[in-house]
């Protein structure tokens, strides 16, 4: 009797496992082209698409929704996203582009990582038409004048101000003269205030001191400015802004390091001037995007260097009700230039389903496509898109007009976050006031030499 | 079918030894095959470069600040973690009274995820909207625990805040194990409380305590998620530990064989250690 019953449970078991498989078989071809791509029986390909979570796969997810309904069914093609962890994206991204996969069709790229996506990438060329696209946010995803990827949400940095206080600056006759008094005391020289769209770097510095308790006891805000000053690429990214608005760069026309440059000493000199003088929270050595959003919400920092996506958070009342709506938009002081990085999808060298990818790829690059994305929530980069959206969110025109006016990409190059790793750890330590401004270009300027000659 | 006692054992540990090498053995193997490759992120492996990578990892000054720094803290760490372990296992070997919520609190530390810690301190300690920032300012002390003068010590201090309750647990642990005749023994020979603590119950309980020092020294020697969420190992280099440093080799900048080169370093280096241990352990 136990053996019988024995046999039962193991032929009930076989049967379960052997059904599973069915179940499982049939699932993947009515999901068209199953897991790995391909064609299902419906004729239908799938295309996969590996993304990160966050509000901008939540707005692609709309735009895939809306194409898989639509178009897609014409395209006859599926599109399915892929979402891997935000955190470890780019590792799991690497694992498989070690590996050569065709596990997915396309890769979720940036700016700033691309030169180390590249060998894995296809080149867009001729087969996807990105002409609608900013130029800056298309050639911050070329290499080599190749086009790796097709940009998909693009971010940019501001001088983000109290537009109250600055406007009260502009007007009150004592705290013109006490302006005067303090850029004396800071810079050995009397300067006027000015409206923040025509500050220079010396403006930027005084404006921090008028702002901060240290120069001023009666400033409304502790802080003129928040620095943010972290070991961390994304800091490099905005310490750029004053490189470039400065006149500089990384690398020169033949693509030398050029770290070493009046205009890196200058950039890191009003870092510095800034972190020392205490116009900027002690607390900036650890700060990044988060840390610098608070100290604006606080109502601690008159002015900042921030990213683009910041400005809504701020004017919104629920989520910043001290400064909801005194917030104002300028351009970087000095040069007015303006970091520039796409995120965007780039066709897997080993894909299965190449061409329903490119058909897939070419409806992304339609208004149609990223007024869907700019609706769920993202920020393309096409003028028209953002333009358009311009009284439901007043800093997307401001987005289009400043990367297409002053927008520019960091060198994008296999090197590109190597180089960045390598100036977030040199310079972040001279930022504050650790190692000197000098001997921190010096080794950034062999770091950086040395990571091009690998 | 009757086993031989031998085959029985292999069978029976089989499942454990496939587990190992899957687990340990392949893995570490394959890091030792990337060591002594070419490999690049999205790249794939190029060529073999023999000790190449090796040599420009002993030759980084960066590597060996890192090592220098993590031993730093995995040593000041562990001594006090131990120290304050003893302490608070003493406390708790006798009775007194609320003894067991006390002891569910104690131990909390010890579940929270070192990288939730990291966000929570980030949080605490953050001047615009911090707790621990405001009740200081509320007392006019002005303090930036992050200044680069400071910040070692403030990775130390948190580093024992969320560790000395698993010290303590082993610890305590020994302690409830020693024969209560120990202390009535030294007692009527009239011995003083901290008399009977250092020369009859820590030589009794020593063995526990290196198991103590061996994992948690281990442990604050592969240090990453605190501090990477706090200081990504800055400013500059400061908190930059040997962890982070091959993280950061490997997928900021690509470097994987060279990534794996110094894991293989930095393995062989704590695998000397391991006898030091064993020794000790097996007296």
């Amino acid at each position: 009797m136990k053996g019988l019953l024995t046999r039962c449970v193991t032929l009930a078991l076989s049967l379960t496992v052997i059904l599973a498989g069915c179940g499982s078989k049939q699932d993947s071809s009515t999901n068209a082209g199953g897991a790995s791509g391909g064609s299902g029986q419906s004729g239908t390909s799938k295309v996969s698409m590996v993304y990160w979570p966050g509000p901008e796969s939540d707005a692609m997810q709309k735009v895939v929704d809306a194409y898989n309904s639509g178009q897609g069914k014409t395209d006859g093609v599926n599109v399915e996203m892929v979402l891997l962890s935000r955190d470890g994206t780019y590792e799991k991204e690497a694992a498989m582009m070690s590996s050569k996969s065709d596990e997915v069709d396309m890769y979720f790229t940036a700016s700033y990582i691309i030169g180390q996506h590249a060998p894995s990438l296809d080149a867009l060329d001729g087969k996807v038409n990105t002409d609608g696209y900013l130029k800056s946010s298309v050639d911050s995803l070329r290499m080599n004048n190749e086009t790796l990827a097709i940009p998909m949400d693009v971010s940019n940095h501001f001088l983000l101000y109290r537009q109250d206080l600055i406007d009260k600056l502009l007007s009150d006759s004592a705290w013109k003269s006490k302006y005067g008094e303090v850029s004396q005391k800071v810079l050995g020289q009397t300067l006027e205030p000015k409206d923040p769209k025509d500050w220079t770097w010396d403006d930027f510095i005084a404006a921090a001191a008028f702002f901060s308790q240290e120069y001023n006891p009666d400033s409304p805000t502790k802080y003129g400015t928040a620095l943010q000053m972290k070991n961390l690429i994304f800091n490099v990214m905005i310490w750029d802004d004053f490189l470039w608005s400065s006149g500089g760069s990384w690398l020169d026309e033949s693509g030398k390091p050029q770290l070493n440059s009046d205009a890196a000493k200058k950039a890191m000199g009003i870092y510095s001037t800034i972190y020392n003088g205490k116009m900027t929270s002690p607390n900036s050595t650890v700060a990044e995007y988060p840390e610098t959003q608070a100290a604006l919400q606080s109502g601690n920092a008159a002015f900042a260097v921030q990213w683009g996506a910041a400005y809504d958070e701020l004017n919104d009342p629920a989520r910043s009700p001290n400064i909801a709506g005194k917030i104002a938009v300028a351009p970087i002081p000095g040069e007015h230039k303006t970091h520039v990085h796409a995120l965007g999808v780039g066709l897997n060298k080993y894909a299965k389903n190449k061409e329903a990818a490119l058909k897939w790829m070419n409806y992304l690059t339609t208004k149609d496509a990223m007024q869907i994305y700019a609706d769920g929530g993202g920020i393309p980069p096409i003028a028209e898109v953002l333009n358009g959206l311009g009284e439901k969110k007043p800093v997307l025109p401001l987005i289009a007009e400043h990367v297409d006016k002053y927008g520019y990409s960091t060198p994008i190059i296999a090197e590109t976050q190597p180089i960045m790793l390598k100036l977030a750890e040199d310079l972040s330590g001279a930022w504050a006031g650790k190692d000197d401004i000098g001997k921190a270009l010096e080794k950034a300027q062999s770091d950086v030499s040395e990571t091009l000659s690998k | 079918m009757v086993y031989s006692d031998k085959a029985a054992k292999w069978v029976l540990s089989f499942p454990l030894l496939l587990f190992w090498v899957v687990m340990v053995v392949f893995p570490a193997g394959y890091a030792i095959y990337l060591s002594l490759h070419d490999v690049s992120m999205g790249q794939g492996m190029s060529s073999f470069s023999g000790f190449g990578n090796y040599l420009e990892i002993l030759r980084d000054a960066d590597f060996w600040h890192s090592i220098g720094f993590t031993l730093e803290f995995a040593l000041i760490t562990t001594v006090l973690e131990l120290v304050f372990g003893f302490l608070l296992a003493l406390l708790f070997n006798r009775s007194f009274p609320g003894k067991r919520p006390l002891l569910s609190m104690v131990l909390l530390p010890i579940m929270v995820a070192p990288s939730l810690m990291g966000i929570m301190f980030r949080l605490i300690l953050n001047e615009n909207n911090g707790v621990a920032t405001y009740f200081l300012s509320l007392l006019h002390i002005q303090v930036n625990l992050f200044d680069p003068d400071l910040v070692v010590p403030l990775m130390i201090v948190l580093d024992i805040m969320q560790w000395v309750p698993f010290t303590f647990l082993i610890i305590y642990s020994g302690l409830q194990g020693v024969d209560p005749g120990l202390y009535e023994a030294a007692s009527v020979d009239g011995a003083s409380y901290w008399r009977t603590v250092l020369q009859i119950i820590l030589p009794v309980i020593a063995p526990i305590f290196f198991i103590a020092a061996f994992l948690r020294g281990i442990d604050a020697f592969r240090t990453f998620d605190v501090i990477y969420v706090l200081t990504n190992g800055g400013p500059g280099n400061v908190t930059k530990t040997a962890s982070i440093y091959i993280y950061e080799a490997a997928f900021k900048s690509g470097q994987i064989g060279q990534a794996a080169s110094a894991s293989v370093i930095v393995a062989v280096f704590l695998l000397l250690l391991i006898p030091f241990f064993v020794k000790r352990l097996s007296k």
